[in-house]
């Protein structure tokens, strides 16, 4: 009987042994899957030449820093820090009104029931299908009559309207707070605006962090509405500016990435537990 | 029938004059303010239509009558630009129509108020009721607006650009032309397009399919990794995928082609070893599968780690108890997953699995980025390529060929198509029906 268990015992130990070496060799393969791209970029940003045909193989065989004061200095063939600033602006500020947007629309179609609610629900569903750079001809027609043409304005316009319709997320998730905890707020006689901004946003604290993430990273890496409504150089973003280049310069492309990069990433790291929270939040749903 | 006749008969004189001249009513319900804002509303429409508005709508319908003879210095009609004032023209009647609407149903109001004896609401209790009583009205009307001019209107502008002759040759300031349907006779009967658009369809569909399962369960399968109970320091091997999804996809995109083109490094080493023939190529003019696999690749890469997120998230709200009583009934890890963890998750994410398919069907940047130049496979395709989706070709027409009515065209095919599929899955997904759940 003792025996049999110990048997039994070790072949459960060697089973969990070979699932623990299986389970650390995937998570060690798909991590240098990941990470191994983004190395290659940081290291060729540091080429000492330019084209991607020097590279010795994978990695460059001189290192300087000559790609990234070019990119800071240079003004005349690839103004990278005019790029940066105008991709900051356009970022920042949508960020601020989509969220703003977002939060107040989700809100209202998930605690108020009025006239032709879910018929706005279905038109949003199916307005989402269409994205915005399917009818690029339209928007520029568009766009030109508004004079919007070549001014951030416009971009910010476009990515605020674009980011209120995808609310339904935001929905999901204020349809989780039970309207239990309203009915004693409006019984105590506060009026609307200050159940949302005392109630409704103290308990939504990780579907702001996501909202607002996702709101300053879609002007920050987009790419198509820039590429349209942007062509005079000098109002260029990072994105197109970095498209523009071509092989020979393709160790500014990686300078010029990293810089774009870098502060997204670390954001998204810091903000990981808030991301997983709202994007499960927003998603679940019985 | 003789109720509502009598009804009819008692209908106060403010709703009439409320209905003949927007505010009147108002006004003699002794609602000075409102009358008078809703006076000039009336007043500055109608003198918008006299001046522009009326001349807007006829061109939609002639969309110009004189064209343009530049060496004469005869400027013309600019057909486009009509088109476009005249859709704003209609949105802005819809909308002055909704306010003439609701101006009658407050006039109602007010004379039944008076009826009761009640007092008449002042100007400030008006915008206060306005402020408090409808908190809807007040959050929608500006993202509404929003969404009107920069969503609604383009789809619009694209939907009625189909029905016309413009692109090619036919631009500005030439004149532009409804031809009906013949753009759309044009693209499923004339063989080369017919031809092309099911070659196009059917890589897309392969595409959208696979891609999106592909992302779906490499994700699930991430963060069940991710899950393990052995595995440690988690926070950190989390980095990585944060690592792929916090990056711009342009970026992701660019880079690998860099990575993989011929002159890349990783073409070069495997020359080196001889896995590879000489003409073998990533990237390249003829390249179709490899290419292909290299997108699903790319998209992986750039998708698998949001569904990580949203797996992870999904899977620390599983009732654990499941899993214990499933193994007290022997029940192996395997069993588990396929009968408690995928049913689970599927159920959860039904409305993030559409999205994702539509998202992966419209995936216009992978190939965008992945094939640097506009080369076109002239012998198989009308301007497209072996990789292209459906998305790009339109692109191609579009920007590259200017052939905006056939691109429209296409535009709204396609439209219809996702609509009618994504309609179809909503309206039977749990979340649409049972809404209310929690509540």
């Amino acid at each position: 009987m003792s025996k049999n268990s110990s048997v039994k015992n070790r072949g459960m130990r060697g089973r969990t042994l070979l699932q623990s070496v299986a389970v650390w060799a995937l998570v060690i393969a798909v991590s240098l899957i990941f990470a191994f791209p983004c190395v290659w970029l940081i290291l060729s940003a540091f080429n000492a030449e330019g084209s991607l045909l020097t590279l010795d193989g994978f990695f460059p065989s001189a290192y300087s820093l000559d790609t990234y004061i070019k990119l800071f200095t240079e003004k005349v063939e690839h103004d990278y820090v005019r790029w940066f600033s105008n991709t900051l602006f356009v970022a920042a500020i949508s960020c601020v009104i989509s969220t703003v947007c977002v939060l107040l629309v989700s809100y209202t179609m998930s605690r108020y029931r009025f006239k032709s609610r879910k018929q706005m629900m279905k038109a949003t569903l199916l307005l989402n299908i269409f994205p915005n750079f399917m009818n690029m001809t339209a928007l520029f027609v568009i766009m030109t009559q508004f004079n919007l043409l070549n001014n951030l304005w416009g971009l910010i316009l476009l990515y605020s309207s674009g980011a209120t319709m995808g609310f339904l997320v935001q929905k999901g998730f204020f349809d989780t707070i039970p309207s239990s905890i309203y009915d004693a707020a409006i019984l105590d006689g506060a009026s609307d605006l200050r159940v949302f901004v005392s109630i409704t946003l103290p308990l939504s604290k990780p579907m702001i962090v996501f909202t607002a993430l996702t709101a300053f990273t879609w002007p920050w890496s987009d790419f198509m509405l820039p590429k349209m409504l942007l062509p005079d150089k000098s109002q260029w973003t990072v994105a197109i500016g970095l498209n523009w280049l071509d092989e020979s310069q393709f160790s500014v492309f990686a300078a010029g990435s990293v810089f774009i990069a870098v502060p997204i990433v670390i954001l998204y790291i810091l903000l990981s537990g808030y991301l997983i929270q709202g994007s499960a939040a927003g998603a679940v749903k019985e | 029938m003789k109720k509502s006749g009598q009804e009819k008969n008692r209908l106060p004189y403010q709703v009439k004059l409320s209905c003949a001249f927007m505010g009147l009513g108002q006004l003699f319900c002794r609602q000075f303010g409102k009358g008078l804002l809703l006076m000039a509303v009336e007043i500055g429409f109608v003198l918008f239509l006299i001046f522009a508005g009326v001349e807007n709508i006829v061109g939609i319908f002639t969309l110009g009558t004189k064209e343009a003879v530049p060496i004469m210095g005869i400027e013309g009609d600019n057909s486009v630009k009509m088109l476009a004032w005249g859709i704003t023209t209609v949105f802005l009647c819809i909308l002055f129509g909704l306010v003439y609407y609701a101006n009658i149903r407050d006039a109602a109001y007010t004379a039944e108020e008076i009826r009761k004896g009640n007092r008449v609401r002042t100007f400030s209790e008006s915008c206060r009721t306005l402020i408090y009583g409808k908190f809807y009205f007040l959050t929608l009307s500006v993202p509404i607006l929003f969404v009107c001019v920069f969503n609604i209107m383009p789809i619009v502008f694209t939907a009625l650009v189909a029905f016309t002759n413009y692109g090619g040759e036919i631009v500005p300031p030439k004149l532009v032309d409804w031809v009906g349907l013949a753009n759309f006779g044009l693209i499923f009967t004339v063989s080369e397009y017919a031809v092309t658009i099911v070659k196009i369809f059917g890589w897309n569909l392969l595409w959208a399919v696979v891609a999106t399962a592909l992302n779906y369960f490499g994700g699930l399968g991430l963060a069940l990794l991710y899950n393990a109970k052995c595995l440690r320091w988690k926070r950190f091997w989390r980095i990585f995928p944060v690592l792929a999804y916090a990056i711009p996809g342009f970026i992701t995109l660019t880079g690998f082609r860099f990575l993989f083109s011929d002159g890349g490094p990783v073409v070069g080493m495997l020359r080196e070893w001889g896995w590879i023939s000489e003409q073998f190529t990533f990237i390249g003019f003829d390249s179709k599968w490899s290419l292909r696999l290299l997108g699903f690749f790319a998209c992986a890469w750039i998708s698998v780690p949001s569904v990580m997120f949203l797996a992870t998230g999904i899977l620390s709200n599983v009732n654990r108890d499941m899993y214990e009583a499933a193994s007290l009934d022997g029940a192996n890890a395997w069993q588990c997953f396929v009968h408690l963890t995928l049913p689970f998750v599927l159920f959860a994410t039904m409305p993030v699995l559409l999205n994702s398919f539509i998202g992966n069907f419209n995936n216009f940047s992978i190939f965008y980025f992945l094939r640097p130049e506009v080369t076109y496979d002239t012998v198989n395709y009308f301007y497209a390529n072996n990789t292209d989706l459906l998305i790009n070709w339109i692109f191609n027409l579009t920007v590259d060929k200017k052939l905006y009515s056939l691109g429209s065209a296409l535009s709204m095919v396609l439209f219809l198509f996702m609509a009618i599929v994504s309609l179809v899955v909503y309206m039977r997904s749990p979340s649409y029906r049972k809404e209310d759940t929690y509540k």
